[in-house]
């Protein structure tokens, strides 16, 4: 037996449409919270901005920190609406159906939220005017074009820019059916949006023709972003512990294991904040759970082949910055706390078919999971600076200040407040995409019993 | 599984494909199984002879000089041992990967891989003089840390390739339980009929042997997959870049391990094709089923391709003395040609076949692909493993210059087909002992699919059992 209940249509309209024609105090109070937070964030970013970066805690060798390992962090956790959504399109994967929007939404306001990070990082960020028009010609200062950090604009707005387009073209059906429901200037607005849908065959093949193409060509722009944000590092020979050449793919699956754990983790606040329980259910769960074992384990192999590879050579510089990755205080800890949470406690647990199917524990383990990853970051970064280069004469350790903890804290609510808010006005599970998955449902009987089955799309 | 009635069990699993039953797959399995025609009696011929041309080839070689100092002359050799690993100890992959996640179309390709294993024993032989030829690890950068470690590297190589195929041929014999209790009842009372019964007599098919043969495959499966790729990593590091000093890669290992799993899906490609191409079991392997693999083949190959430029572009960037000098050997300069083979065969050609909808949608399409990558593999492993062999001092701090090529002279010839007809001979003779197509999984699948009308065209429904 399929675990979902066949719904009427008119059900499913309701239910997935309920954060838009209807006001929780929850809900509000939730948004309101977070905007709080928000609001300190930006206080402390302003704050900053007014006295200069002195106030954080960078200083030499130590300048990328808290603020970069954010951007890195969130750059990872965009990644995983493109592998949900564009992937298990792609493999027709039936469990996908509630979880594509939400991913894709995800990516959306995460890349918007980590393209801020290296903004806030300057310190200075109307500077960075002078970068894309040059302020001295006399001294001939212009963008290096072959340093990854330019590709990393290009990368990222590309990204954020085709996954705008991604989530629209898939929303277009579901404006359609707001706008059918909306009255006054609401109505004119989702009128507009939806470009004139009437649910036509030809307009029905446009937009799956359109879905997969979109899906297609998204995949490598998914992958050279993070690509590109690991060259960032990678390319750098002069800091130990940066240059390895797995570098690309070890931050692209280690993005994939952060972004899809983000996903779980959102998924069941929305199940929990608009009662979804005929839509995110156990099997979804179950699925997603045992993507993830196999994500984390691949995340788990390229992290030793990094780490073996980084002890391979028997350089000394690279053994000392290991050696204070490991043992180093107050790293060490962190590193500990990092390689429990990212991999040694949550996969372990995910092998129990009970834990895969119980949100509580879910919830916990793939918040655990971005714990790690933040940490696995800020670990690749920070003690390789704070040895680099033999001639710096100045090794220096790292902490950062209330300031760049109060902004990095804002950036998780401001992330997950746009995501509410998103809510409001768009749905957060694709309607349309839930009909279809029901058109699709079967059943086989084999004996006296019977075993759920899918029609396989062409 | 339970044998119905074949008149109730007799089901189209395939939306242009015929009716199947459970009975006509037994039927159809056993009578290739016990025929022995004279075509295949010549291929045997054909496959021994060359062997045996490819044995001789090596006994000269032996003559011509072996041990250390010799090395740059057995990089051929040392290059077809990779190519045996990564091919035939990757194949079983395919199978063990795809019941995992429970792919119907997967059916009728999991003996097919599975039966891979038995190539093993040959990697397996084709190691043992590898062992006298690679040079002690003092001096030299090594996984092993220390040279003190004991048994490093020689007899942990050994045991790692030693447990693979132990591994790999346990897989295979438990997967075919099933069928050979079936075929021992099925046969023809001849002396293979009566070993299988001595195996598989124990074989009942309840409930409790199906519950602990699905454990049995799911454990030793994923113990496989793990298995094999820790392997191929000690292998390529022992083998290919602890003997170039200097270098330091780590991508190369993980590119390696995925070669693999693309070539295991091109072996498993060609073999469904041959299979098909000699008229057999057109029924049960099905165009969805090329389908359906060619998609993942395609994913593979970009993987390649991004693996690959991953590594490029870092080193590219280094610039460091030894990464220019890595490149140039590897890749631009001393072996361009095997790379440039390597790059269009592993890459370029699977991508650009397999990225057009109908290409996949049919059979000779996908096995192109698949038969391009496995080409593609066995450059890759002359571009690595000939230039590793045939650079003289190993304990240097890096490479200073790049070495000259070395070309293949008549008796390398020889042992790279000699190697490549010792795998099919092994394999054809193990195709006699243990049926080519999986039945327990064929008859398993029946169960689970049908082709039913839906508005007005007619779709294949998978079931989705827990």
């Amino acid at each position: 037996m399929h675990e979902g209940k066949v719904l009427a249509y008119k059900r499913i309209n309701r239910d997935l449409l309920s954060g838009l024609f209807e006001n929780q105090l929850r809900y509000w109070a939730i948004v309101m919270f977070l905007g709080l937070v928000v609001l300190v964030a930006v206080v402390a970013a302003g704050f900053m901005v007014n006295r200069g970066v002195g106030v954080t805690g960078l200083n030499r060798p130590v300048f990328w920190g808290f603020f970069i390992t954010n951007f890195v962090f969130w750059i990872g956790i965009s990644h995983a609406g493109v592998m949900l959504s564009a992937i298990l399109r792609l493999s027709k994967a039936e469990w996908r159906r509630p979880a594509t929007r939400a991913a894709e939404v995800l990516t959306i306001f995460s890349l918007m939220t980590a393209v801020l990070m290296p903004f806030i990082h300057t310190g200075r960020p109307w500077r960075l005017m002078y970068w894309v028009f040059p302020y001295d010609f006399q001294r001939g200062i212009w963008p290096d074009i072959r340093s990854p950090l330019v590709w990393d604009p290009s990368a990222v707005n590309t990204y954020l820019i085709s996954s705008i387009l991604f989530v629209f073209i898939a929303l277009i059906p579901d404006l359609a059916v707001i706008r059918d429901r909306s009255s006054g200037i609401r109505r004119i607005a989702y009128s507009v949006l939806s470009l004139g849908w009437r649910g036509t065959p030809r307009q029905w093949k446009l937009q799956a023709i359109a879905g997969i193409l979109l899906s297609a060509l998204i995949l490598p722009v998914f992958v050279s972003v993070h690509s590109i944000v690991s060259w960032d590092f990678g390319m750098a020979v002069s800091v130990s512990s940066w240059h390895s050449t797995i570098f690309a793919p070890y931050f692209v699956i280690g993005a994939v294991h952060s972004g899809v754990s983000g996903v779980v983790t959102v998924m069941i606040l929305m199940r929990w904040l608009f009662r979804w329980e005929e839509y995110v259910r156990k099997e979804h769960i179950d699925a997603l759970a045992r993507l993830l074992i196999v994500i984390a384990i691949a995340w788990f192999y390229f992290f030793a082949m990094e780490f073996i590879f980084g002890i391979y050579g028997q350089e000394g510089d690279e053994l000392a910055t290991r050696t204070l990755q490991i043992f180093g205080e107050p790293w060490g800890w962190w590193f500990l706390t990092f390689i429990i949470t990212a991999f040694f406690f949550p996969v372990p647990l995910w092998l129990f078919r009970n834990v895969r199917r119980s949100f509580l524990l879910m919830t916990i383990t793939t918040i655990s999971v971005n714990i790690g990853m933040w940490l696995e970051r800020f670990l690749i970064i920070v003690p390789g600076l704070a040895r680099k280069q033999i001639f710096t004469q100045s090794w220096h350790t790292y902490a950062p200040s209330p300031i760049e903890i109060a902004i990095v804290v804002g950036t998780f609510a401001l992330v997950l407040m746009l995501f509410l808010l998103f809510a409001k006005v768009f749905p957060l599970i694709p309607i349309f995409d839930i009909k279809e998955g029901q058109v699709l449902k079967d059943e086989i009987k084999i004996g006296r019993r019977k075993v759920p089955a899918v029609i396989r799309e062409e | 599984m339970p044998n119905l009635p074949p008149e109730q069990d007799k089901v189209q699993v395939s939306v242009e494909g015929r009716e199947l039953s459970s009975l006509m797959v037994t039927r159809e399995v056993s009578r290739d199984f016990f025929a022995i025609t004279p075509a295949y009696r010549r291929v045997l011929l054909i496959l021994g002879v060359v062997f045996l041309a490819g044995i001789i080839a090596i006994i000269l070689r032996f003559v011509d000089g072996f041990g250390v100092s010799e090395r740059a002359q057995w990089g051929y050799y040392s290059a077809m041992f990779a190519f045996l690993l990564i091919t035939a100890g990757s194949a079983p992959l395919v199978a063990v990967a795809f019941r995992l996640t429970k792919n119907h179309w997967r059916r009728p390709f999991s003996r097919i891989s599975e039966l891979y294993a038995v190539v093993g024993l040959l990697s397996l032989l084709w190691f043992l003089p590898l062992m006298a030829l690679l040079p002690p690890i003092e001096g030299r950068k090594t996984l092993w840390v220390s040279s003190n470690f004991v048994g490093a590297p020689l007899w942990w190589d050994l045991f790692a390739v030693m447990f693979l195929v132990i591994c790999g041929l346990g897989l295979l014999v438990l997967s075919a339980i099933p069928d050979a209790a079936l075929l021992a009842r099925t046969g023809d009372g001849g002396v293979r009929s009566r070993v299988l019964g001595a195996v598989a007599g124990f074989w009942r098919g309840t409930d409790a042997q199906w519950r602990w043969h699905r454990l049995g495959l799911t454990a030793l499966g994923a113990f496989y997959f793990m298995l094999l790729i820790m392997v191929q990593t000690l292998i390529n590091v022992d083998f290919v870049m602890s003997l170039v000093p200097g270098w330091k890669d780590s991508i190369m290992p993980a590119h390696q391990a995925l070669a693999g799993l693309q070539t295991a899906l091109g072996c498993v490609l060609v073999g469904a094709f041959i299979l098909r191409a000699t008229g057999r079991y057109r029924d049960l392997i099905p165009m969805e089923s090329f389908w359906a693999i060619s998609k993942i083949l395609l994913a593979l190959s970009l993987l390649w391709g991004y693996f690959w430029f991953a590594g490029l572009i870092t080193f590219w960037y280094g610039r460091t003395p030894v990464e220019q000098n890595v490149l140039r050997t590897f890749m631009f300069e001393s072996y361009r040609v095997p790379f440039l083979l390597n790059f269009f065969l592993s890459f370029l050609v699977p991508f650009v076949l397999l990225m057009w909808n109908p290409v996949r949608k049919s059979v000779i399409g996908p096995t192109i692909a698949g038969a391009s990558v496995i080409v593609g593999a066995f450059f890759m492993t002359v571009r690595l493993y000939v230039p590793a062999f045939g650079i003289e001092d190993i304990t240097s701090h890096g490479l200073a210059t790049v070495p000259l090529p070395i070309v293949p002279d008549v008796l390398d010839v020889f042992i790279i087909l000699g190697g490549l007809a010792g795998a099919g001979l092994i394999y054809m003779l193990a195709i006699k002992i243990i049926p080519i197509m999986s039945i327990w999984e064929i008859k398993e699948g029946l169960l689970y699919q049908r082709v039913r009308p839906l508005l007005r065209s007619r779709y294949l429904v998978l079931g989705k059992p827990d």
